[in-house]
């Protein structure tokens, strides 16, 4: 009885650990790889935010902007329109708070990506001249809900550079 | 104390329950104000002849953006707010684009009472209900009962009026 109670009541506090984020970690990378919008969706907790800084190319200035968890879904799933993606995490640091019941993570990333202008005709994913290249300091608090770990919020400041399309070699997937 | 195990599984199944539903539905208004007829802005606040309903769906509004409703007062549910929001690549890089809609029942008629949006975008009440009109009027969305009779009127209705 007390389990059916937990499943129902949003699972029995537990406790996080390092090894367990760090997985979750792994996890959700893979499903960012993956840019299948359930599974990155999923990994995000009920009142999800996540605020981010954007630098584009050229010094251009920068933009702020805050996504709830239903927007940032929506986006996530635009996300699998791409053809030709690439993640790569350089660093990462997990902090677990004192009472353990959440971590923060600070992961540093660079995503290559093909580099659509505004304004422009797109009529097949090869239709760019440009990759871009987004290197970002994620600054995430994981948490447990309903007995997982998931995402409360996330704080990215990007920064993006472009390369042309030759110079770099991503396999369609 | 075996004979209390029955009716406490039970009720810890239905608390659940409840819980859960009360947690997790997304709000919406109900379907009767949905169906109420959307008034204009003008001084005896004339029907438009179409429904919110109809109008939100001939203008697409949930297509592209994604949708929130939510009620200012919870327990007072005649007033709702309607948040669309999407993304937008801009210049400089992603953009949160919004726009609030208020929407408030006065009778048998539903009132566009306040409109917040991104820059940019406009927010008059008269400009935005005329906006959500022509896209009905244009698809020839299906009126209120009150407009489909003959010599049926209302703002702007029948359209070219």
């Amino acid at each position: 009885m007390l389990l059916v109670a937990c499943a129902l009541l949003g699972g029995c506090a537990r406790e996080v650990t390092r090894q367990q984020v760090a997985e979750f970690i792994d996890m959700a990378d893979a499903a960012a790889r993956k840019r299948y919008a359930p599974e990155i969706c999923e990994l995000r907790a009920r009142d999800f935010r996540s605020q981010t800084t954007f630098q584009g190319h050229e010094g251009r200035e920068p933009t702020g902007m805050e996504m709830t968890r239903k927007l940032y879904c929506q986006q996530a799933g635009q996300f699998s329109r791409l053809r030709q993606y690439r993640l790569e995490r350089k660093s990462m640091t997990i902090d677990v708070a004192t009472d353990r019941k959440t971590a923060t993570v600070i992961a540093e990333y660079v995503e290559t990506m093909p580099y659509y202008e505004q304004n422009t005709y797109v009529a097949t994913p090869d239709d760019f001249r440009d990759f871009q290249v987004v290197e970002s300091t994620d600054e995430s608090v994981v948490g447990i809900e309903d007995g997982d770990l998931r995402f409360l919020s996330t704080r990215s400041d990007s920064r993006q550079s472009l390369v042309p399309k030759d110079s770099v070699q991503i396999p369609y997937d | 104390m075996r004979a209390l195990a029955g009716p406490a599984m039970l009720l810890v199944v239905v608390g659940g329950f409840t819980i859960y539903k009360a947690t997790s539905k997304d709000d919406a208004p109900s379907r009767h104000f949905a169906g109420l007829e959307l008034a204009a802005n003008d001084e005896d606040h004339s029907g438009t002849c179409y429904a919110l309903s109809t109008l939100l769906i001939a203008n697409g509004l949930f297509a592209n953006a994604v949708h929130t409703w939510t009620a200012p007062d919870p327990d007072h549910e005649n007033k709702w707010k309607l948040e669309l929001e999407r993304v937008e690549q801009g210049y400089n890089g992603p953009l949160r684009v919004f726009q609030n809609f208020t929407f408030e029942k006065s009778g048998e008629q539903v009132r566009l009472v306040s409109v917040e949006a991104s820059d940019g975008i406009q927010t008059g009440l008269d400009w935005n209900i005329d906006q959500l009109i022509a896209a009905a009027h244009a698809r020839g969305s299906t009126p209120v009962d009150r407009c489909l009779k003959d010599g049926g009127t209302g703002y702007k209705y029948p359209p070219g009026k």
